[in-house]
């Protein structure tokens, strides 16, 4: 760490909102620009050695994410309805401390591809629905995406896909060893005349800007890594932030109010420090990078006498359009042991369904993959709830288990309005704010979507010689860890919040950077997505700044 | 943070109770986990019943089950330190149970004392119960989970599974990955 420690009442250039995935990457982008940044985050910042094993400790006893006491949501699946309280699990789940969902993740980092941004133009509107165009293009943003792959540190290989959109470099590093998940993979679908590709991931596999390769331990899915071989912010960006002497990492600094001025102008920060005192940070400009869930709730929370409906919400969309991509699951034992216990959840996906076909009688496309099965007390919790649930016959099920694969289908979701982020009227977190009201419905063709992948994965165990398939029952997702859409961005201030460089349209000196911005929820695995979002945003809002046009 | 420990057992699964629990500990607690050796508050008599539903939960046969697992030492263990706000409303409930089983089972000590195919005959008859529900989570945390819980004794509950506790592996890591050629890129056929 820098020691760099600013003065709340100094006026930093800018303020950020969140150390995760995004805020990580633009307060390293403004640091290296010359720009003076207090990098805030809600949640504690960890080290390597309380990164452990532990499953129960990081599953089911909350350890590096929200969780449903201290941080409650309520749920409801239609408007009309009372959201109820979450009481075991929150609706909205995300990592929260310093390094965000880059902690915990898959690290799966595919881009989108070129359809995904002009998806509305190619299809033509789905009527019920805010499908739309973004205001970007793949071309403006590849440079971002090679940027990601080279600066976070990406393992994958390029020219493997026929179906890869353009790409200015290569990959940094080739891809990790596979698994026995992967090989069952390529046979099932090759036999099928299928493409199955090694799986791009954010995971070393070879030492790679000071950090080690993969020691194959296998907790990589809801486990920080404790070797750094998984990039996080926590262990790339943000380090390279501070170490420029301009970056101040506050954690343990919970975000409740954005200021502003009589001219509507943002004026800085308003937070909680650990001990629940009240400090305001001045600042030239502030960026929003919480969460999809966060960032809205943050800017709703924000309104004032000047915009009483939401900071920055002259559209009335902020909080709209959450979207949180459907991933089904087809089990497959085998005959040998495959020992997915092992190394990184996923070593080769399809794409070969990437894209929507109308022939299909349903709007939607995505990305499979052959991933582990998981690991032992989640393995058991889940097994209760595909065959019998005690006794000797969930016994021989649960010894399955070294034996066993999935094969995930990760697929769209369509732009709903009413499926949103809002504050509950009644419930409070345990400050005393409002807790995050989730509404959401499966729009009917992201259930198809799922159901149609589901089968592609099943039909791909079958034909790699599974013993026996079987399918999770796909059924109104009522939880996500992606969360994308609530501040979209686009060219007009009636149908978007920020502009295309993360610009609030109402507030010359807001920028709203993460899975908020995103306008289509792609396949799965948003991250990569959100982090070439964020080196772009931070270019931009750099230049910006050193322009005086802020 | 207080969790939210609901006393109305009619209206809400003892199962909720038990999850919503685990869900609001903080992160630093693990010294409870590891410095709570003695920690305990069944009874023998209640340990001996929680320990005879749970080696019904995951039986021993030819291979290990709940009892050989130790998986009641977690139970009393976690009841006694990070679950101890769920305590008294599981002690509640297997007092039901038990109350309930001599009510049906007159003449016999208990439930433990049965024979292993009427427990099983018994439980079938309560298992969508919340007792029955909470006990089931309870049983695979403490047979899986690390064995500085208390259960999962010498591994055992891994070594059902095939599960290799190591810190890293290295390639080839199971049957059907040994031996790979490596990955060969097809020609494009389409676009």
């Amino acid at each position: 760490m820098s020691g760099q420690v600013y003065r709340e009442s100094e006026t930093v250039d800018f303020v950020i909102v969140g150390a995760g995935a995004s805020g990580g990457v633009i307060a390293r982008e403004l640091a290296q620009a010359g720009l003076s940044v207090v990098l805030l985050e809600q949640g504690p910042r960890f080290g390597a050695a309380q990164f452990t094993h532990d499953e129960l400790k990081d599953w089911y006893l909350g350890g590096i994410t929200n969780d449903a006491v201290r941080n409650p949501q309520t749920f409801r699946n239609d408007p009309g309805k009372k959201a109820e309280l979450q009481k075991f699990k929150p609706a909205l789940w995300y990592g929260r401390a310093v390094g965000g969902g880059s902690l915990h993740y898959t690290a799966n980092f595919w881009r989108f591809r070129e359809i995904d941004f002009i998806e509305r133009s190619v299809l033509g509107a789905i009527p019920g629905t805010g499908f739309a165009d973004w205001p970007i293009t793949y071309a403006d943003l590849e440079p971002y995406y090679t940027k990601v792959e080279w600066e976070i540190g990406v393992s994958g290989l390029a020219g493997a896909s026929p179906f890869d959109p353009p790409r200015s470099k290569p990959y940094p590093m080739p891809p990790l060893p596979v698994k026995s998940s992967g090989v069952l993979l390529e046979r099932g679908a090759r036999k099928l005349g299928l493409h199955p590709i090694p799986a791009p991931l954010a995971i070393n596999s070879q030492s790679y800007r000071g950090r080690p390769a993969c020691i194959h331990c296998g907790f990589c899915h809801g486990f920080a890594c404790e070797v750094g071989a998984k990039a996080s912010t926590l262990t790339t960006v943000i380090p390279e932030a501070e170490a420029t002497g301009r970056c101040e990492v506050r954690p343990e600094s919970y975000v409740f109010r954005i200021e502003t001025d009589a001219q509507g102008r943002a004026t800085g920060v308003t937070y909680f420090d650990r001990n629940r005192q009240e400090h305001f940070q001045k600042a030239r400009g502030v960026v929003v990078c919480g969460n999809g869930a966060e960032t809205p709730r943050l800017l709703l929370m924000s309104a004032t006498a000047r915009s009483p409906h939401g900071l920055a919400n002259s559209s009335g969309l902020v909080g709209k359009y959450l979207m949180f991509n459907y991933s089904s699951r087809a089990l497959g034992v085998f005959e040998h042991e495959l020992n997915e216990y092992k190394s990184v959840q996923v070593t080769r996906i399809v794409h070969d369904f990437y894209d929507a076909d109308p022939r299909r009688g349903h709007y939607g496309g995505g990305g499979l993959d052959a991933r582990i099965g998981p690991q032992p007390i989640t393995w058991a919790i889940r097994t209760a709830t595909e065959g019998p649930s005690w006794g000797s016959g969930y016994k021989a099920r649960l010894q399955e288990f070294a034996r066993s694969m999935q094969i995930a289908g990760h697929g769209t979701s369509l732009a709903v309005e009413s499926n949103s982020v809002t504050l509950d009227p009644d419930v409070k977190d345990a400050w005393g704010l409002p807790a995050i009201r989730v509404t959401y419905k499966d729009h009917p063709d992201d259930l198809a979507n799922a159901r149609f992948l589901q089968d592609r994965g099943a039909e791909i165990l079958e034909a790699a010689g599974a013993l026996r398939v079987t399918k999770a029952p796909v059924t109104e997702q009522t939880f996500s860890m992606h969360l994308l859409g609530t501040c979209r961005m686009g060219n007009h201030p009636a149908t978007s919040v920020v502009d295309r460089y993360h610009r609030s349209h109402d507030v010359p000196n807001l920028f709203v950077c993460d899975g908020s911005s995103l306008v289509t929820s792609g396949r799965g695995q948003p991250t990569m997505t959100i982090q070439a979002l964020a080196f772009r945003a931070g270019e931009h809002i750099a230049r910006f700044a050193k322009r005086g046009e802020i | 943070m207080k969790a939210v420990v609901d006393r109305d057992l009619t209206r809400r699964s003892l199962l909720q109770a038990l999850v919503a629990t685990i869900a609001a500990l903080p992160m630093g607690w693990t010294e409870i986990a590891v410095g709570a050796a003695a920690a305990s508050v069944l009874s023998a008599a209640e340990a001996a019943d929680v320990e005879a539903v749970a080696a019904q939960i995951i039986p021993s046969d030819d291979t290990p089950g709940a009892r050989e697992a130790g998986v009641v030492s977690f139970i009393d263990r976690a009841l006694a330190t990070f679950l101890s706000q769920l305590a008294g409303d599981y002690r509640a409930q297997l007092a039901a149970f038990q109350a309930a089983f001599r009510e049906r089972q007159p003449g016999v000590a208990s439930f433990a004392s049965l024979a292993s195919a009427q427990q099983i005959a018994y439980l079938r008859t309560v298992d969508d119960t919340p007792f029955f529900e909470a006990t089931r989570l309870l049983t695979v945390l403490g047979m899986f989970s690390q064995p500085t819980y208390g259960g999962n004794r010498n591994g055992a509950g891994w070594k059902l599974l095939g599960f290799e506790d190591r810190h890293f592996f290295q390639p080839p890591f199971g049957h059907y990955d040994r031996g790979y050629p490596g990955f060969v890129i097809e020609p494009a056929k389409i676009q």
